[in-house]
């Protein structure tokens, strides 16, 4: 079973992808797939909380900021709960000895890496955000980013078998079905 | 007239192209420096009018009521960029208000509304 989780942001997605994920893996077999990479003490506070957040969920943490799909290499008969998209496809634009410049190939690295997370993993949830719907004439970087993860997002959700969106902390089905 | 919406990237275009058999002959895609050209099957981007008239002090519902004959039968697209903060800038506060205002005026009209979500479609009306 795979899900994929959007909505906009402080929607409570993280704390709902991991109740969904505990379901998914009556087992005790789930991970939990960090993506972000900390740069300073402000993202290291809120990868904290996260930390603090699921400490009796049972998850085991896998710091995975590029290269998504070697999270298989903990075994495929596990739950991932990927956190989040938005940030891998960050870390993937801009490779540890980048030269200033995105890198172009990004999306479609990411979006080999975690269809490939799709076919191959027992179960995955997925969580991406929602950055589609402002008033805003972005700068040329900023709007490149939200295509390619918007084209991410459109690949994920036709592979996976459920698509929500949380609003307000409300579920929203927009392909499949889970008991909650 | 059916009605998309949906944001940025989400696959509106793409949608409709194939639920009704579209060729590119069949779309005109609004911008922001042209007013919008009405009679064809779908009029894209529609949310590029309505800052063209933010730039003409036009009201875009007012255009849109008066040449309702000449899209009744279309397909129209439109971005929801109206979901975001309220911009700082007049010009964009505008932008956003008026597109809203055209959105609820043109689900008003639409025989069905769709949203278009990840490439998914959601009904809506």
């Amino acid at each position: 079973m795979n899900i994929l989780i959007s909505g906009g942001c402080k929607n409570g997605k993280t704390g709902f992808a991991q109740s969904v994920a505990v379901k998914l893996s009556p087992d005790g077999n789930r991970i939990y797939v960090a993506t972000m990479i900390p740069y300073d003490e402000e993202d290291r506070k809120r990868i904290d909380l996260h930390i603090a957040d699921r400490a009796d969920l049972g998850f085991s943490t896998l710091e995975t900021g590029r290269n998504i799909s070697s999270c298989l290499n903990a075994g495929k008969n596990n739950t991932f709960l990927v956190d989040s998209v938005t940030a891998l496809l960050l870390n993937e634009m801009f490779p540890e000895t980048h030269s200033g410049e995105a890198d172009e190939n990004a999306a479609q690295r990411c979006v080999d890496g975690l269809l490939k997370i799709t076919r191959e993993a027992e179960n995955a949830v997925f969580v991406t955000d929602y950055i589609y719907s402002d008033a805003v004439r972005y700068d040329s970087f900023t709007e490149n980013y939200r295509k390619s993860l918007a084209y991410i997002d459109r690949n994920l959700a036709a592979a996976c078998d459920t698509v929500i969106e949380l609003c307000a902390g409300r579920v929203i089905f927009h392909k499949g079905g889970i008991d909650l | 007239m059916d009605f998309i919406i949906g944001g940025a990237y989400q696959g509106k275009l793409d949608y409709a192209v194939k639920k009704h058999a579209l060729s590119s002959q069949d779309i005109y895609t609004c911008n922001e420096n042209e007013h919008v050209v009405f009679g064809k099957r779908c009029i894209n981007a529609i949310q590029e009018f309505t800052l063209y008239c933010v730039h003409n002090s036009l009201d875009a519902v007012s255009v849109f009521k008066a040449n309702k004959e000449k899209w009744q039968n279309s397909v129209l697209i439109c971005e929801d960029i109206f979901c975001g903060v309220v911009p700082l800038g007049a010009d964009m506060r505008a932008w956003r208000e008026m597109t809203g205002r055209l959105c609820a005026y043109l689900s008003e009209k639409a025989g069905s509304v769709e949203r278009l979500f990840c490439g998914l479609e959601q009904k809506l009306k």
